[in-house]
């Protein structure tokens, strides 16, 4: 049910097609959100069940993200396409929800990942990150997804989980079928894992959320049977209390927490550590001047754009860029090419490890929406450029990457790199 | 310098906890670590300035200048 689009002779028939995953196999057709940012007003985009307004330019972009009453998270989907009413609620998460029942939810996970208790977590992200970039160095190389990217966070949220830091590999793996969810091409079979759940009640379409799901029911009987003090244990007593969180929505905050927390902040090391190859000018700066990491963070951050997009529905009839919007129309904030707009960005298409003023959307756009693991990707990224800078470890990437069939994760399923001294 | 003080205050009902008041003005603003709702914790007083920063940087738009132009300098 993804992807093609059939393009209508209307006015629109201009309007150049970013939904196509294919597009993304050669990377984010910039050149396509360059022809839609110059568009005055805002672009309709023709799309398999009627079509969205295409935001690319950072201003509106900010603007639909922090007028929450305006522009819905609950209404169809947060995704391209609308889901039927027993869908939407089978897989109603933190991301599909307005207030107060977004505030509510928001607020049973928000204490582990503010910017205070994430301080906390520091220690463990960086033995982690030692040891794995130890032995990528160790190694002389090899594929930076498998070596660093992926299992870095992926331990790191285990480990605030609660979740045993051996089924690392598992999670992974199903994080991979997810991503493959968001595309149109999927590798398994719809009773794969043993799913019997109609696949339009599952996140991404896809039998890798009933396995995660199973996994997310493992963990909650243990901690049933024997309370701990960790993320899983909260919420499991949450849920236990009632009121305030029902069985459906633990199995979604399990799946977002687990699927969140890892595949993103690997999506953003892993063109983290691109950008430093191919840009070893700037790598040199920030060893040259290691204050510069923060800022090469930022920078990161924007030039990865993990997540390209996020969809909301206007409630009612309302005005953006001087385009009239009708209620119950597909509004989608294109932060893929926000992070690139020239009216914001200074040289956009340049990776400026020093680059000032730097509000990227890689969190979204602001407003309630605000990635709940902004904190910890920032101090996942900021810990590796640490732990590299400290051996004056620089990347030669080795191989062309392969990327995620997708227009939602900007995923990088595998890419090679080598060590290489600083001179 | 600093701006005129203003004073703020934070709308509980859309505090979503996201705690980013509390980094930027620890002396102004604490979470609650059981409810993980900020409070104000002194007299909400900040230069205009450093309010408006805390006002945008919120997530769920809790928080508002609620008091303007006072005459003491801070």
């Amino acid at each position: 049910m993804l992807g093609t689009s059939d393009m209508t002779p209307t006015a629109t028939v201009e309007t150049p097609n970013v939904t196509d995953p294919s597009l993304y196999l050669q990377g984010i057709p910039h050149d396509r959100f360059a022809q839609l940012r110059a568009i005055g007003g805002l672009a309709w985009h023709p799309y398999e069940d009627g079509g969205f307004w295409a935001v690319t330019r950072h201003a509106e972009a900010r603007y639909v993200s922090r007028n929450p009453e305006l522009f819905s998270s609950a209404i169809g989907h947060t995704n391209l396409w609308d889901l039927e009413a027993d869908a939407l609620e089978a897989r109603r998460s933190l991301i599909d929800t307005d207030a107060p029942d977004h505030t509510r939810l928001r607020r049973l996970v928000a204490g582990a990942f503010t910017p205070k208790n994430i301080r906390w977590w520091e220690q463990v992200v960086r033995e982690i990150t030692i040891e794995l970039l130890d032995e990528f160095v160790v190694q002389g190389g090899g594929d930076w997804v498998d070596m660093v990217a992926a299992p870095m966070p992926i331990q790191v949220i285990l480990t605030m989980l609660g979740v045993p830091v051996e089924d690392s590999d598992y999670l992974v793996e199903l994080s991979n079928y997810l991503v493959e969810g968001t595309g149109d091409a999927q590798s398994i079979p719809p009773d794969a894992f043993g799913n019997t759940t109609e696949l339009r009640l599952l996140p991404f379409n896809s039998p890798a959320s009933h396995a995660l799901f199973e996994y997310g029911e493992g963990m909650r009987q243990q901690r049933r049977d024997e309370p701990q003090d960790d993320l899983v244990g909260h919420l499991v007593q949450a849920e236990s209390e009632g009121e305030r969180f029902s069985l459906s929505e633990y199995r979604n905050m399990f799946h977002l927490l687990v699927f969140a927390g890892n595949e993103t902040t690997r999506t953003a090391l892993s063109h983290g550590a691109m950008a430093l190859a191919a840009n070893p000018h700037e790598w040199q700066r920030v060893l040259d001047d290691p204050s510069m990491i923060e800022s090469a963070t930022e920078e990161i951050l924007r030039w990865a754009t993990p997540v390209m997009h996020m969809r909301r529905t206007a409630t009612s009839d309302t005005e953006l860029a001087g385009t009239e919007i009708a209620e119950g129309d597909k509004v989608v904030m294109w932060y893929a090419s926000a992070n690139r707009d020239e009216a914001v960005f200074e040289d956009p298409f340049r990776f400026d490890v020093g680059r000032a003023d730097n509000e990227h959307f890689a969190f979204g756009g602001g407003g309630p929406h605000l990635c709940l693991g902004a904190f910890l990707a920032r101090l996942e990224v900021t810990v590796l450029l640490e732990e590299m800078a400290k051996r004056s470890l620089c990347l030669e990437q080795t191989s062309e990457p392969v990327r995620a069939r997708s227009n939602f994760v900007h995923g990088v399923l595998s890419v090679g790199m080598q060590p290489r001294s600083a001179r | 310098m600093s701006g005129n003080p203003v004073r703020v205050a934070v709308d509980q009902e859309l505090c979503i906890g996201g705690g980013i008041c509390e980094m930027l003005e620890p002396e102004v603003f604490e979470l609650d670590d059981d409810v993980v709702i900020s409070s104000v914790i002194s007299d909400g007083l900040l230069p205009r300035n450093r309010a408006e920063v805390v006002v945008d940087r919120c997530p769920g738009q809790a928080i508002a200048i609620v008091e303007e132009n006072l005459d003491k300098e801070l």
